[in-house]
């Protein structure tokens, strides 16, 4: 399932033009993540995705669904997309119930159901808090709820909006981790974030918005290496990317991993 | 000469049975910039609010030790006057805005309204404040027109202008964006630089590792460790607790590993130090 | 975020330098007269006589006037028609149609009661366009009103845009999640629960934040709080006030021998 964006044109009522032209082509199980400052079109673009905003002009095709065309519950089985705030949405008496609102949405199977809530659960580490009251856990677990409320729905594509804002060391890990398992079983992420490194760590992708326009799209290899253009959105690259080239290593650096090969090459 | 003293103290909220915080002792000094550090449910916010006064005043509970700022042990006081002594700051900059004022500067005065400071006396105190932290530009603005970054700051100088003699600061950028979580620290590493006594919890090590004097490790609502930025930061104790570690720290201790970091160097926290290390 | 947290216009008018306590006890004086002179055609000379060109010295005209054909004009009149149809009372019956009956009486009652509603809300709002809630907060606490009952209404008046955005907020994210809000009427009430119940439990969390907050600006201070801005209260404005009450009460003794 691809995501087409066409040429989208966005004006929010009261007249803020918030995206002009923008075209990007998403391919099934492709990691991305958008970066850009507060106003740069980040959250506007994203909400098109599951038919939450309409185009002013353009068009945004899910697959072979257009967002004009069809309701964001519909669409909502192919796009999950996970809000900021998880106080935004509980409303469940257990984390299970809450969890299962999504698949029930869908009208799924009871079976189906308890095997969706099921691996959900494992996924964020919260099995064995089932039964408990959403708002009895610390609201570290709550954004873990959350997040499992929608991958549940188990769709194609899932949408991350801010995930580690004021979140821990123990839950951007925890994120992490669901992101990678997700690509492993070839869905699409999307992320909105200002955490660049968590960014260049979990995404392949990395598309820069300024202005409501996209500045840059390409592997994260390369355009996190673009110092200067992403300035202009103010987006500082990560802090190994940063190091690697003080220390004139030439390639674009995105992880440990990459960057202590990178050291061992300079060492030989 | 110590400003805040802690000793063996122990809470635990209403209706749970593990505590809070566990015989935590300490000590700061006048001037002192302390960081603490610690993953979530270590006892951090609850170190907040004890040293605000709002554990036990506000949040019932057991407290038992002693809490002690400028000499005067909480039990024995009231809400209203240590307020006065401790000012707190937190996350969420919507929620520190009263409502109850139709601009910034009204706003800041908000504080001196409810003190009872004299009408002459507010207006310069509030314009000496929004000097001190660089807001009096936005003096006459509304303060929900503005961005996160300028509210925090607004929350900032509101406490900051009923002059408390501790400054507490719970993750005062973690809902900020980039440049908010700049503007923020620009403004706490003047304050600090005046000799401004402040407690801030903070998760973005690099920046604690360049401004703060000393760092407090709190683990399980325990002091784990109490020291120098750069010797706490780079431990092995915070590895595997779910501290958040600096990448340069975590890079530069598995680069040690494989033989890429000169043996005899203490880890790095912050860029420039990495720098310096790896060139050898 | 909402820069606008009150229905409040600042302006350089007659009405916004009067008290406003003084603003209050307008309020309250208009309605009373309009719901006790026992003179039929009271409500609509209070809105007409009285409140429109006070409207126009307080500068707030178009507001108001804008307020009252888009708000209260539609609300009240629904009202009317309500109360005429389902509130019968009376003998002459002038309209029939199947169960529905309309007698001339409740016709006349009915818009006695709507013209009243009118006058109360339309008093009201020209308070409200005219006056800004932290210094009539100032004004009452200044006057021995408990801190925690101004928190009360401060923090109620906040709530309302706070909770138009999250509200937003909620639905997109229910949405997101496959929750149907349009169709059927079952749908709709299904649709309910999802929505408030993160409203309210949401809301909880920030009103201990938001407490805290207040308290750490001194709020609960028990010494006497100084304002900023001087309000006055002038003796125009104690004269005002007594006016106001003094017809009131002739307004209630004319009541009382007119039945």
């Amino acid at each position: 399932m691809n995501i087409e964006v066409n040429n989208l044109d966005y004006t929010y009522p009261g007249a803020v033009q918030a995206l002009r032209g923008v075209s990007i082509t998403i391919q099934a199980g492709e990691q991305v993540a958008i970066v850009g400052q507060n106003g740069s079109g980040k959250t506007t673009l994203v909400k098109h995705l599951n038919g939450l905003l309409q185009p002013t002009s353009g068009t945004v095709m899910i697959g072979e669904l257009d967002t004009r065309k069809v309701s964001v519950a519909k669409l909502a089985r192919h796009v999950g997309y996970v809000f900021q705030n998880p106080d935004e949405q509980l409303f469940c008496r257990t984390v299970g119930e809450e969890i299962a609102f999504g698949p029930r949405n869908f009208g799924f199977d009871t079976q189906k159901i308890e095997n969706l809530v099921n691996d959900a659960l494992q996924l964020v580490e919260l099995t064995d808090k089932k039964d408990t009251n959403p708002y009895d856990l610390s609201s570290t677990w709550r954004k873990m709820i959350a997040l499992a409320s929608i991958l549940s729905m188990d769709t194609d594509c899932v949408i991350l909006d801010e995930p580690t804002t004021g979140q821990d060391a123990a839950n951007v890990a925890r994120i992490a981790h669901v992101v990678s398992e997700l690509k492993k079983r070839g869905k699409t992420v999307i992320t909105i974030t200002h955490d660049i490194d968590f960014g260049a760590e979990n995404f392949d992708r990395v598309i820069a918005l300024a202005k409501g326009q996209v500045l840059v799209d390409g592997p994260a290899g390369s355009v996190l290496g673009e110092t200067e253009i992403l300035a202009q959105t103010y987006v500082d690259p990560p802090q190994l990317t940063r190091l690697g080239k003080r220390l004139g290593i030439k390639k674009t650096v995105r992880n440990q991993e990459e960057f202590l090969s990178a050291v061992e090459k300079l060492n030989m | 000469m110590a400003i805040v003293n802690l000793k063996q103290v122990t809470y635990t909220y209403p209706l749970t049975d593990t505590p809070a915080l566990s015989k935590v002792d300490l000590q700061i000094k006048e001037g002192e910039f302390l960081a603490i550090i610690g993953p979530n449910g270590s006892g951090k916010s609850t170190l907040c609010y004890t040293l605000a006064g709002f554990i036990p005043h506000f949040f019932k509970g057991e407290l038992e030790g002693s809490v002690e700022v400028a000499e005067v042990e909480t039990k024995s006081s009231t809400l209203n006057e240590w307020v006065m002594n401790v000012g707190l700051v937190f996350q969420n900059p919507f929620n520190q805005i009263s409502g109850a004022k139709y601009s910034v500067f009204e706003e800041i005065a908000f504080g001196l309204e409810n003190l009872g400071v004299p009408r002459e006396e507010i207006n310069p105190r509030v314009e000496q404040a929004l000097i001190m932290t660089g807001i009096d530009d936005l003096a006459e603005r509304s303060p929900y027109s503005l961005s996160g970054g300028q509210q925090q700051r607004v929350a900032l100088t509101s406490i900051l202008v009923m002059q408390p003699k501790v400054l507490v600061l719970d993750e005062p950028t973690s809902q900020l964006d980039p440049i908010g979580t700049r503007e923020v620290f620009g403004v706490i590493r003047s304050l600090a630089e005046r000799g401004i006594t402040v407690v801030m919890v903070e998760h973005k090590v690099e920046w604690v590792a360049q401004f703060a004097d000393r760092v407090v490790a709190l683990y399980e609502g325990q002091v784990l460790m109490d020291g120098k930025p750069r010797e706490v930061l780079t431990s092995d104790q915070l590895v595997g607790k779910g501290f958040g570690i600096s990448r340069y720290t975590s890079t530069a201790r598995e680069a040690a590993r494989r033989g890429l970091w000169p043996k005899k160097s203490e880890l790095p926290v912050t860029l420039d130090e990495a720098i310096t290390g790896f060139k050898k | 975020m909402h820069e606008r947290l009150s229905f409040y216009l600042k302006r350089d008018s007659l009405l916004h330098s009067l008290n406003p306590l003084t603003k209050l006890t307008l309020a309250f004086g208009l309605t009373f007269v309009a719901f006790l002179s026992p003179w039929y055609w009271t409500p609509q000379f209070v809105v007409l006589i009285i409140i429109i060109p006070l409207s126009i010295l307080g500068r707030i005209q178009r507001e108001y006037i804008f307020t009252a054909l888009r708000l209260i004009l539609p609300a009240t009149a629904f009202l009317f028609v309500m109360q005429a149809l389902f509130q019968p009372i009376g003998k002459t019956i002038i309209f029939q149609f199947w169960f529905l009956h309309i007698t001339r009486e409740s016709l006349s009652f009915a818009f006695a009661n709507a013209s009243r509603i009118f006058a109360m809300i339309s008093s009201f709002t020209l308070f409200l366009l005219t006056t800004h809630p932290s210094e009539l907060m100032s004004d009452l606490t200044r006057r021995g009103l408990p801190s925690q009952f101004a928190y009360v209404i401060i923090s109620t008046i906040q709530i309302i845009p706070q909770m138009q955005s999250k509200a937003q907020t909620i639905i997109a994210a229910q949405r997101s999640r496959g929750l149907e809000t349009e169709g059927s009427i079952f749908k709709r009430i299904g649709a309910l629960v999802p929505l408030v119940g993160p409203l309210v439990f949401g809301s909880l969390v920030e009103v201990e934040e938001r407490a805290i907050a207040i308290e750490a600006r001194g709020f609960t201070s028990t010494r006497k709080k100084t304002s900023l801005r001087e309000i006055r209260d002038t003796g125009f404005d104690k004269t005002l006030r007594s006016i106001l009450v003094l017809m009131v009460l002739v307004i209630i003794v004319l009541k009382i021998r007119a039945s």
